[in-house]
């Protein structure tokens, strides 16, 4: 499949904001591409530039102190320096975002059905009945119980885990070629958020989408995506199909990430491997390896010199690191 | 998925708004009756408010003359209907300009942000240093002959910063919000989203400024007639009225009783009607 094939090619995306402190490169010359019908993990810490990078390839900046540069292709169409008004043409039937928190992604003052058909009678300019009845189908769709009585509730009448079904109907509303996912279950107890993600997953395959899956917890990406990349302080630091992240995993900060999360396998009372120190600030990042500072195997030449992403023994697996860890063959998951 | 668990739990949270109490609408009724009396004072059965009866001067409440009659044998009773007319009028003239003027530049600029949010608030905020009351009675001291219409557009103007304040500090804190991103991705045009979307969210917020603002000029207007800046004598306004009184309070205290009375009744109608819409409309303060 050649490049142009592709549903999404980032090449070389920065997103910069201007703040008194100074500049800060929230995503620094990420380069990533996705196909049709593929999901995308992207995984890292809070800070680590995950929602910027999830915005920025929407095209949603705010309007002033922030310069992005590089290109995103979506379906062909540029996202990168054309105005609002052309991304609103792609918004929606292109691109479509499920937000972290359900309970600030509907507007409270709205019936939940309203919020749905607004965008089939905006975008596609469908009359009002045939608007209302495709947002009860979409209700329906994402696994809401009697969608004609929930199509004129507010969103204060919903459960936490009911009101991203419908941020996932609306967005859902113009089917979306990609659908790109925020940490979509952040703001949900643990079983909901496994519903809601098996319902993105369902809807993935029904509905032939691509998905973007933004997460700090590498257990939700590791069964449902194909590919990762796992970013730090704005980079990506390691990039691979799913397999290759999670088995030959060369990045120190993927393990720590994989280490900190608790393991059924693991005995109670395990203690839980947290990540010394802080994310760094981006506003005056060390000029070596962003993550030397926590790094447990940090050389000297981590300090003074970035290390650039580097392919990998296996094709498609990258990684940014001095000292990478052995590839072993046992299994660390 | 537990559909049955769900449907108990969305009928639980189903929650209907409390009734707005007994209380609240007395307040709308009271506040009704002086907007009818306002509007068809011509035509009520009332005594004329400027012709003086020699013959019944500075007397006490009668059957005759329900409120008594002032120093000039006035009825007081018609003038508090027809001093109505100035209070309502100047009120909701002036709210109508700050609000008109005010109200779409605070949503723009919030909405908008970037440099025509940084001018535009920057003069606003200069035109609030400047004390408006004396800005106000600056301006009607030398803008003669003073009239009903020239009061209105001078208050009106002073209240546009206010309103631009409030009205803008309300769009921003929705604005900021994740669904409005939500309905922008969706392909929502910015004027959809200003009507739509942040217009609902902030018209509890503006809705009791508003009522608290028409009860704030009109107790400027009260003042300003107090000071004699007002509609000339002998029209009757509440404010003038009460100036009026004060000269002879000593022997006739219900002069100055009644009218202050009025006023008191119209605004604190007013606070009520709009402190109960805010709590009552508050959605994101108790719901979510």
């Amino acid at each position: 499949m050649s490049e142009t094939d592709r549903l999404l090619v980032v090449e070389d995306l920065s997103t910069t904001f201007t703040t008194p402190s100074g500049r800060l490169p929230a995503v620094s010359h990420i380069s990533l591409s996705l196909d049709q019908n593929e999901t995308l993990g992207i995984v890292g810490e809070s800070g680590s530039g995950k929602t910027v990078l999830a915005r920025t390839i929407m095209g949603l900046q705010p309007r002033t102190n922030v310069e992005v540069t590089g290109s995103v292709l979506l379906n062909g169409h540029q996202m990168v320096g054309v105005s609002e008004a052309e991304k609103r043409n792609y918004w929606g039937t292109d691109v479509a975002m499920v937000f972290q928190d359900p309970m600030t992604s509907l507007n409270p003052v709205m019936r939940v059905g309203r919020q749905i058909d607004e965008a089939l009678r905006v975008r596609m300019n469908m009359p009002k009945d045939a608007a209302r009845a495709r947002a009860i189908e979409l209700l329906e769709l994402v696994g809401i119980p009697s969608p004609e009585r929930r199509y004129r509730a507010y969103p204060g009448q919903l459960s936490g885990g009911m009101r991203q079904r419908v941020v996932i109907a609306t967005a859902l509303a113009c089917s979306p070629q990609l659908l790109i996912a925020d940490e979509p279950t952040t703001g949900l107890d643990v079983t909901i958020q496994a519903q809601i993600l098996n319902l993105i997953d369902e809807l993935k395959e029904r509905l032939h989408m691509s998905v973007v899956l933004i997460t700090h917890d590498l257990g939700v990406v590791a069964t449902r995506t194909s590919r990762i990349i796992v970013m730090y302080a704005g980079r990506v630091v390691e990039t691979g199909s799913t397999r290759d992240v999670f088995h030959r995993m060369r990045m120190p900060y993927t393990r720590a990430l994989l280490e900190s999360s608790p393991k059924v396998t693991s005995p109670s009372h395990t203690r839980l491997h947290a990540i010394p120190g802080r994310p760094p600030n981006l506003v005056n990042l060390p000029p070596g390896c962003s993550f030397a500072p926590r790094c447990a195997s940090a050389t000297q030449r981590c300090h003074e010199e970035r290390p650039e992403l580097e392919v990998d023994s296996t094709p498609g697996h990258a990684f940014a690191c001095w000292n990478p860890l052995p590839i072993r063959p046992e299994r660390v998951a | 998925m537990s559909s049955a668990l769900d449907e108990v739990l969305t009928e639980v949270q189903t929650d209907k708004r409390g009734p707005l109490g007994p209380l609240f609408w007395v307040c709308v009724g009271w506040l009704g009756l002086n907007v009818f009396g306002a509007i068809f004072a011509n035509i009520l059965p009332l005594h004329d408010p400027l012709f003086g009866n020699y013959n019944a001067i500075s007397q006490g409440p009668s059957a005759r003359y329900w409120l008594g009659t002032d120093d000039l044998g006035r009825d007081i009773f018609s003038r508090i209907v027809y001093g109505s007319r100035i209070s309502i009028a100047v009120g909701t003239g002036a709210m109508v300009i700050g609000f008109g003027v005010g109200a779409p530049l605070g949503m723009l600029a919030a909405y908008r942000r970037g440099r025509f949010d940084s001018i535009l608030t920057s003069f606003m905020y200069i035109l609030l240093a400047f004390p408006a009351i004396v800005a106000v009675i600056a301006v009607l001291s030398f803008w003669t002959p003073r009239s009903m219409f020239k009061i209105i557009v001078v208050i009106g103007l002073a209240s546009i910063p206010l309103v631009y304040r409030v009205i803008r500090t309300a769009t921003m804190a929705v604005a900021t919000k994740d669904y409005i991103i939500a309905a922008k991705v969706q392909g929502a045009t910015d004027r959809r989203i200003l009507m739509k979307e942040l217009l609902p969210n902030i018209a509890p917020i503006g809705i009791s400024f508003l009522l608290i603002g028409v009860a704030t000029v009109v107790t400027l207007e009260g003042a300003l007639a107090f000071l004699g800046l007002s509609v000339n004598p002998p029209t009757p306004s509440w404010g003038n009225m009460i100036n009026e009184a004060r000269t002879v309070l000593a022997q006739n205290p219900w002069l100055v009783f009644f009218p202050s009375l009025a006023l008191c009744l119209f605004l604190l109608c007013l606070n009520f009607i709009g402190d109960r819409l805010r709590s009552h409309y508050d959605v994101t303060e108790t719901k979510l």
